[in-house]
């Protein structure tokens, strides 16, 4: 049942669209949870037939009540199961009995109260599953389907809310009754509303699933606290994106970074989880929003009207101040201000006031009367350099708002690119935004909302038609070498390669390690160093020592092999002066890089996504500013671009601001191929390349040094 | 006391709080599930035993005791 992928679509219909309802263990006694689910299933004119299971009562709400459900003389699709935790698993075994079709489980006392509950739910499960009985909950607020011909609300939500295309999900259910009141006011319809709560049986990413294949639902809304199969959401909602084309919006609490600071890399501590969550979220395609308004700003954008084509907004406005905040909004999220046709201007010249501002932003003047905003708005839609318009307005005395609310909603409807309003104020301005809501136009009190949401639905038509390649695997790897050398260290008990080890790994998936070998004495140190090549470098091989620049055990520039002799017994002799406990292996001696950028590299293995890889410039930016983007292996071309992108210094690297452009190719290519490193070996818990050396355009890259942390079995 | 003597006191006392026929109490019957006792019941219950048998239980023991038969074993040993 749960992780159904591959599930008939039609699984979830006994519980979204039953036929029939019993509500198991309801009771008379208004003002409880047993008794309010009854009546407002029976309240809200549900359309099938409704049976009150109640022991002890002959009838409930006057409708009569049956002692058990297999007592029920007819067939039951949906049972929703109001009784105290400690007789559920009875009340489902009859439910399998009675051949009900599937169930929502309402009440609490399961895993979110410990061991004993966490036991019952999975009782309850084991009993689901013997039966094919899919379960939404337990612990949750229920279920509500807004289509006319089920009219369901299975939840103790104090009000239904009006049809429309919205789903929502949601693992809080006291979430859900505070979104429902706020959209009331809003005039904002869903198509399903579901609290899945403990998600024992059916997950949220079934039922994201599920919505993606419903036809009254155009976009999903989910408010999670926890992503415990991440890699299988992302799937899911990647799916739901590019092949049902409707959008995903989470909102997902939690975004501390405590756990960090206990990583043993740099990639560790800079890949809080809530930053991996974003990455995937974002490579998803999902939009993560951080506060319910921010969400339904967005999704009534992406419900009401259509996505915008391109970035080129037409402001049309009363007021000149509210005008060019909204022209600073729009630039401020990357919207460009379109540039009016001749024949746009010349209509507008003909038909506005010899004072209106007839460029973007069109003023159409503080005594504008409906007729001007239908010009301009008509006008504005049609030119063919106009992706979408943005109207505003301000309650003068003679501005007649809800003729001209009217009127917006009336042109807006005969075209097919994107309205948004924002009538700024509250009183004067209330009637006129009650139409605007009522017929779809999306509307916002700020001007800075509606340009983020106008970018934001952009930005979502732009992913949705993405196309987007496989991942490259390359075929010239080693993946036995790489497992030999991880394989051989686990065998050893050892949590972390040496660095010679470590390169052999890189090397074995034809990452650009520099030539190095492991000196075991000063004489060998001066031989291996003609070797690899000057000028080298120098550091102790030795599990032990985490620092090595801390003990004096590093030197860099070596350009003789008398040096690089000398290099080994200094560095022997610090470790043995300042970590006399440490055991030394010898010396790695490597040829050095050379002259380029830094950039650092990185993969950790996330409990919920799997491995997921880094990408920083070094130094500074990686230490103070954080300045570091994650994607989910393996990861596709266009992606990595978007993550090198993603960090802000990335410029530098591209040769910005008298910049040497470097080799950013070679840095892509070697992204790729750490992320295929990461997906053929999962014994590698964390690794960093750090720094990677990144020459001129066309001179390709170097890993300088690498440390990998294995994953305890 | 003998346990038939329990079992029937017990009986008499379900059947009247939650207002039904003594002959739907059973020894197996589960409160909630089978008699549809909530949870103010369930605490006029444990109240009933105790008047009836004069005795005072461990309430948080007592709550999780769900059958008849189970609420007979449990006051046996306060009444011995």
């Amino acid at each position: 049942m749960a992780g159904a992928s591959g599930q008939d679509p039609s699984w979830l219909d006994p519980i979204f669209s039953p036929r029939s309802v019993a509500v198991v263990g309801t009771t008379r006694v208004p003002g409880t949870v047993p008794f309010d689910i009854f009546h407002n299933i029976l309240k809200d004119d549900f359309q099938g037939t409704l049976y009150p299971v109640s022991p002890g009562e002959r009838s409930v709400a006057g409708v009569k009540a049956y002692k058990y459900v297999v007592d029920i003389p007819d067939p039951v699709d949906l049972a929703v199961i109001v009784f105290p935790s400690s007789v559920v698993q009875l009340a489902m075994e009859q439910c399998g009995q009675k051949g009900v079709k599937g169930a929502v489980i309402i009440s609490a006392g399961f895993r979110e109260v410990g061991p004993a509950g966490a036991a019952r739910e999975e009782e309850v499960r084991a009993i689901a599953r013997r039966y094919g009985m899919p379960f939404i909950g337990p612990n949750c607020l229920g279920v509500i389907n807004t289509d006319p011909h089920v009219h369901l609300n299975a939840s103790f939500a104090r009000r239904m809310p009006a049809a429309g295309s919205i789903g929502f999900l949601s693992q809080s259910g006291a979430l859900c009754t505070a979104v429902l009141d706020y959209a009331h006011a809003k005039h904002i319809g869903f198509s399903k509303f579901i609290s899945f709560g403990n998600k024992a049986d059916v997950s949220d990413i079934d039922l994201m699933l599920a919505l993606k294949d419903d036809p009254a639902t155009r976009v999903i809304l989910m408010y999670l606290e926890e992503m415990t199969d991440g890699a299988a959401f992302v799937d899911a909602a990647h799916r739901v994106i590019h092949e049902a084309g409707k959008p995903v919006l989470v909102l997902k609490a939690g975004r501390t970074r405590q756990g960090a600071a206990a990583a043993a890399s740099h990639t560790g501590s800079l890949a809080a989880s809530d930053e991996i969550v974003d990455a995937a979220l974002r490579q998803a395609g999902v939009i993560r929003c951080q506060t319910i308004e921010e969400m339904f700003n967005n999704a009534i954008a992406l419900t009401y009207q259509p996505l915008p084509r391109g970035r080129r907004v037409a402001i049309i406005t009363n007021a000149g101040g509210p005008g060019v905040l909204t022209t600073d909004a729009a630039i401020a999220e990357k919207l460009e201000l379109a540039a009016f046709s001749d024949r746009t201007r010349d209509i507008f010249k003909r038909s506005l006031p010899a004072t209106a501002n007839i460029k973007n932003p069109v003023d159409v003047i503080g005594d504008a009367r409906a007729d001007r905003y239908r010009v301009a708005l008509g006008s504005a839609l049609e030119d063919e350099n106009v992706d979408g318009a943005l109207v505003i307005l301000t309650p003068q005395s003679m501005t007649d708002i809800d003729t001209i609310a009217e009127e917006v909603c009336r042109v807006a409807a005969v075209h097919d690119k994107p309205t948004y309003a924002s009538f700024m104020g509250e009183t004067d301005v209330a009637s006129g935004i009650a139409i605007l809501q009522k017929r779809n136009i999306p509307h916002y009190i700020l001007p800075e909302t509606m340009c983020r949401a106008f970018a934001r639905a952009h930005d979502f038509r732009v992913e949705k038609d993405r196309h987007r390649s496989p991942a490259i695997r390359f075929a010239d790897v080693d993946t036995a070498a790489a497992h030999a050398q991880l394989d051989a260290a686990i065998a050893a008990g050892r949590r972390t390669l040496a660095p010679s080890e470590a390169m052999h790994v890189l090397e074995a998936y034809r990452l650009p390690v520099l030539r190095s070998d492991v000196a075991r004495s000063a004489a060998e140190a001066a031989v291996v160093a003609a070797r690899v090549g000057f000028p080298v470098a120098l550091k102790v091989e030795s599990d032990d020592i985490v620092h090595k620049f801390d003990v004096g055990a590093v030197l860099l520039g070596v350009v003789t092999p008398a040096a690089a002799a000398m290099a080994y017994d200094t560095i022997v002799a610090n470790v043995r002066a300042r970590q006399p406990e440490a055991r030394i292996d010898g010396v790695f001696v490597q040829r050095m890089a050379g002259a380029g950028e830094e950039v650092i590299l990185g993969v950790k293995r996330d409990p919920a996504f799997g491995a997921v890889v880094m990408f920083g410039l070094g130094g500074l930016y990686v230490e103070i500013f954080r300045d570091v983007a994650f994607r989910m292996a393996p990861i596709p071309p266009e992606l990595i671009r978007d993550m090198m992108h993603e960090v802000r210094a990335f410029p530098i690297l591209t040769g910005a601001r008298g910049h040497t452009p470097r080799d950013v190719a070679a840095v892509e290519e070697c992204l790729q191929r750490l992320g295929q490193l990461a997906v053929d070996c999962p014994q590698i818990q964390e690794l960093d390349i750090n720094p990677l050396i990144v020459r001129d355009q066309g001179d390709g890259c170097a890993v300088a040094d690498a440390r990998i942390l294995i994953a305890t079995p | 006391m003998e346990l038939s003597e329990i079992q029937q006191r017990v009986t008499r006392v379900v059947a009247d709080v939650l207002a039904i026929d003594p002959a739907e109490v059973r020894p197996a019957s589960n409160f909630v599930f089978d008699l549809g006792a909530d949870s103010m019941k369930s605490v006029e219950l444990i109240a009933g035993f105790e008047e009836e048998f004069d005795i005072e239980m461990d309430e948080d023991k007592a709550r999780e005791v769900q059958t008849v038969e189970g609420a007979v074993a449990f006051i046996a040993p306060y009444v011995k």
